[in-house]
C-alpha cells in the first residue's frame, strides 16, 4: 500500500474535469484507490465521492493506492491532483 | 379516425414537413416509494441496472452528436455526467437498499442522489453547488428510463417524425437530427427562441407559439407542419394531404431552378460583385454554407457554445472551434461575433424588466473581463488562420469600441508575449444594431474595419417593437423607411471612411430587399445558408444603376407598406427576370 500527502495544484482544484480524468484513470488500474481529507475517505473511483470532498486548489489530501499495480497508479494519479498531466 | 384539426402559431422556420408524431415530454417523473414491497428485490436491481446501461448509450449519442456539431471535442462536460451515471458508489448503494429494504428503484435512487445533491448545495464553492444540475440532469434521465419513458431526449426521434413539445432546452435543441426530424411545433417561444433559431439553422420547418397544442395532439398520430403559414394540422383529411404534396412538389421544382446559382459568381448584370456569406449558429453549418456557395462566414453566432456546455466553455475548447472553422473555410473570411447573451443566460439568478434594454451582449462582457477574455484569447489565436475577423455585437457607444479595443490589444501583446502567432491585420468590426450606433456611424467609423448592420435588431429599437410580442408585432417591418434611411447613413458613413458594411439581418435574404440595399452601396450580405442561391439569383438579374435609382425613390415614402408596393411595382418593371420571386414579402 502507497500513501502520500499531495497538494492540489490544479487551477480550479479538483472540478468536473480533472475529476472525470482522474477517475477514468484510476478505473484503469486493478489497485483500489482512495482519497482522504479532513478525515472523509472516499473512492478514487467515484466521482461523486470526489466531487463531495470539494477539493479547492491548494487543499491538502492523501493519496492511497493498494494493489498489485499501486505504483503505476500513484504515479499516474499524482499527476492529475498535481495538475501536471 | 381522428378529425382533422387546425393549430395556430408562429412561422419561424420556412418548410412543409409532413410526418408522425412525436411527443417530446418534459414533465417530472414520479418518484413515490411503492406502497407493498418489491417481491424480487434481484429483479428491481436488475431493472435499475438496465436503466442505467440505455441511460449511458443516450448520453453517449448526445456526446457525438455535439462532437460532430462543434467540430472538436466540446462535449467533455457529458463525461462527467457520464461518470456519474456509472458511479460505483451510487450503484452499489441503490443495490443494497432495494435487497434491503424491498422498495422500488426510483425511490431509493432518487433518495441517495438527493443526500448527494444536498453535500454539493452545502458547498462554498459555487461550481460545485452548480454540480448539482449535473446529478438531476442525470437523475432525470435514469428516473424517466425506469418509468419506461422513451422519450427522453430528442435524440430518440425515429425518422419521419415531426416533433412536438412544450418547449425544448437549448441542449436538447442542439441534438435535434435533421434526418429524422421533418418537422418542430412547440407551445411556447418566439421568432428568436433558441428553437426557432435552431430549425432555421437545421433547415426544418418549424412553428411556435401554439398554445396549449399537447392537449390537442396525440402521440402517433399524422401531422403536418406548415412553416410558412404558421399552422400545425393534426390528422389532415387527404384533400389537404393532397394539396401539401403539390406545394412540397413545387418547392423541389423551385430548388431545382436555383441549385446551380450555387456555383455561379455572386455579381450584378453589370459586374458589380458583392460578398455573399452564410450566418451559422453550429460548427457543422459551414458545409451547408459551402454547399449553397457562401463566400465566407458572415456571422458565427457563439452562443450556441456557452449554452451547450451551459457555463463559459474554456480557452482550449473554444479555440478548437474556432480553428477548425477557419481551417474549414480558408482563405473565405470568419467573422466570430463575441458572445451576444443575455445577463439572464449567464447568471441563473439575474432577472431584469426589459432584457432587450438591459444588461446583454458587450455590456455584459465590458463587465465581466475574465468572461471576455476566454474567448478573446481563443479567437486570436484561432487567427493563426489568417482569415479571422471578429465583430462586437450590441455597440451603443464609442467608449465601448475604445474599451473593447484596447483589451484586445493588450491581449494580443499578452499572446505575443508567449510566443504565439496571431493575425496582426485582423478586422475588427462591429455590429450596427442600436439606433445610437447608426446614427453616430460617421464618428465610430474612424475606429473599426467594417460594419455589418444588424437589421432585426435595428428594426425592432428604432420602432420600438418587440416581435415576439403578439399585440404589436404588426408594427415590425424592415421595409420602415425609418430603418431604410438609418441603413443608407450607415453604408455612406462607412464609405466615407473607406470601410466595407455588410448587412446581416434578415433583410439581406429577401429578394425585395436586395435591389435597393444593391442600390444604397451595400457591400456584403450575410444570410442563413439555404437563403443564398435565390440571393445570388435576384443579384445576378440586377443592374446598379437602376437600383440606385429604385433606393433613391424608395426612402422618400411615409410608410413601410408604401415603400414595399413601389419596390413590388419597380422591379416587376426593371428586373422582370424576377418578377416571379418577390410575390409576397415574407
Amino acid at each position: 500500500m502507497i500513501k502520500e500527502n499531495i497538494t492540489i495544484l490544479n487551477e480550479n482544484g479538483l472540478h468536473a474535469l480533472p475529476a472525470s480524468r482522474f477517475v477514468k484513470q484510476a478505473e484503469k488500474f486493478a489497485s483500489n484507490v482512495t482519497l482522504t481529507k479532513e478525515g472523509v475517505k472516499v473512492s478514487g473511483k467515484s466521482i461523486m465521492g470526489i466531487l463531495t470532498l470539494a477539493c479547492e486548489k491548494g487543499s491538502m489530501v492523501m493519496l492511497t493506492t493498494d494493489g498489485r499495480d499501486e505504483e503505476e497508479a500513484a504515479a499516474a494519479l499524482r499527476k492529475i491532483l498535481e495538475g501536471q498531466d | 379516425m381522428a378529425k382533422e384539426r387546425i393549430l395556430k402559431g408562429i412561422a419561424v422556420s420556412k418548410g412543409i414537413g409532413q410526418g408522425v408524431v412525436f411527443i417530446y415530454e418534459t414533465k417530472d417523473v414520479e418518484v413515490a416509494q411503492t406502497p407493498a414491497p418489491v417481491q424480487y428485490p434481484d429483479k428491481e436491481v436488475a431493472r435499475f441496472l438496465e436503466a442505467i446501461a440505455r441511460t449511458e448509450g443516450e448520453l453517449n449519442n448526445i456526446k457525438e452528436r455535439i462532437n460532430a456539431e462543434t467540430g472538436a471535442d466540446f462535449a467533455q462536460f457529458l463525461d462527467a455526467q457520464i461518470l456519474m451515471l456509472r458511479d460505483r458508489d451510487i450503484i452499489s448503494a441503490v443495490s443494497e437498499a432495494i435487497e434491503q429494504e424491498k422498495t422500488n428503484a426510483e425511490f431509493i435512487y432518487h433518495r441517495i442522489l438527493s443526500m448527494y445533491a444536498k453535500k454539493l448545495e452545502a458547498s462554498k464553492d459555487q461550481y460545485l453547488r452548480e454540480r448539482v444540475m449535473d446529478i438531476w440532469d442525470v437523475g432525470t434521465r435514469v428516473l424517466r428510463s425506469l418509468a419506461g419513458l422513451t422519450h427522453s431526449s430528442v435524440v430518440d426521434v425515429p425518422p419521419g417524425s415531426v416533433l412536438v413539445a412544450h418547449d425544448i432546452s437549448p441542449s436538447e435543441a442542439a441534438l435535434i437530427n435533421p434526418a429524422n426530424v421533418l418537422g418542430i411545433a412547440i407551445e411556447v417561444g418566439g421568432r428568436t427562441s433558441h428553437t426557432a433559431i435552431t430549425a432555421r439553422a437545421l433547415e426544418i420547418p418549424a412553428i411556435v407559439g401554439v398554445e396549449n397544442m399537447l392537449a390537442k395532439i396525440r402521440n402517433g398520430e399524422q401531422a403536418i407542419i406548415d412553416g410558412n403559414r404558421g399552422i400545425i394540422i393534426r390528422s389532415p383529411t387527404p384533400g389537404r394531404v393532397q394539396f401539401y404534396q403539390s406545394e412540397i412538389k413545387k418547392e423541389v421544382e423551385f430548388q431545382k431552378v436555383l441549385s446551380p446559382y450555387c456555383e455561379l459568381p455572386a455579381k450584378t448584370r453589370d459586374g458589380r460583385q458583392i460578398d455573399i456569406s452564410a450566418n451559422i449558429e453550429f460548427f457543422i453549418e459551414y458545409a451547408h454554407a459551402k454547399r449553397y456557395g457562401a463566400m465566407g462566414i458572415g456571422l458565427f453566432r457563439t452562443e450556441f457554445l456557452y449554452l451547450t456546455r451551459r457555463g463559459n466553455p474554456s480557452e482550449e475548447e473554444q479555440f478548437r472551434v474556432y480553428n477548425e472553422l477557419a481551417k474549414k473555410m480558408k482563405p473565405d473570411p470568419v467573422i466570430i461575433r463575441t458572445y451576444d447573451l443575455g445577463g439572464d443566460k449567464i447568471f441563473s439568478d439575474y432577472r431584469e424588466a426589459n432584457p432587450f434594454l438591459g444588461w446583454r451582449a458587450i455590456r455584459v462582457c465590458m463587465d465581466d473581463l475574465d468572461f471576455f477574455r476566454t474567448q478573446l484569447r481563443a479567437i486570436l489565436r484561432a487567427s493563426v488562420n489568417r482569415n479571422i475577423r471578429i465583430m462586437y455585437p450590441m455597440i451603443s457607444t464609442y467608449e465601448e469600441i475604445k474599451k473593447a479595443t484596447a483589451y484586445f490589444h493588450a491581449i494580443k501583446k499578452e499572446l505575443h508575449g508567449e510566443g504565439v502567432d496571431v493575425d496582426d491585420d485582423i478586422q475588427i468590426g462591429i455590429m450596427v444594431e442600436t439606433p445610437s450606433a447608426a446614427i453616430m456611424s460617421e464618428q465610430l467609423a474612424a475606429h473599426v474595419d467594417f460594419f455589418s448592420i444588424g437589421s432585426n435588431d435595428l428594426t425592432q429599437y428604432v420602432l420600438a417593437v418587440d416581435r415576439g410580442n403578439e399585440r404589436v408585432s404588426h408594427l415590425f417591418d424592415h421595409f420602415h423607411p425609418a430603418v431604410l434611411r438609418l441603413i443608407k447613413q450607415v453604408i455612406g458613413a462607412g464609405h466615407m471612411a473607406h470601410i466595407w458594411v455588410g448587412l446581416c439581418g434578415e433583410l439581406a435574404a429577401d429578394p425585395l430587399a436586395i435591389p435597393l440595399l444593391i442600390g444604397l452601396g451595400v457591400d456584403e450580405l450575410s444570410m442563413s445558408p439555404v437563403a443564398i442561391p435565390k440571393a445570388k439569383m435576384v443579384l445576378r438579374a440586377l443592374t446598379v444603376p437602376e437600383c440606385e435609382r429604385i433606393a433613391e425613390r424608395a426612402l422618400a415614402f411615409r410608410s413601410a407598406g408604401e415603400v414595399k408596393k413601389f419596390l413590388r411595382r419597380m422591379i416587376t418593371k426593371e428586373f422582370p427576370a424576377i418578377g416571379g420571386i418577390i410575390g409576397g414579402a415574407p
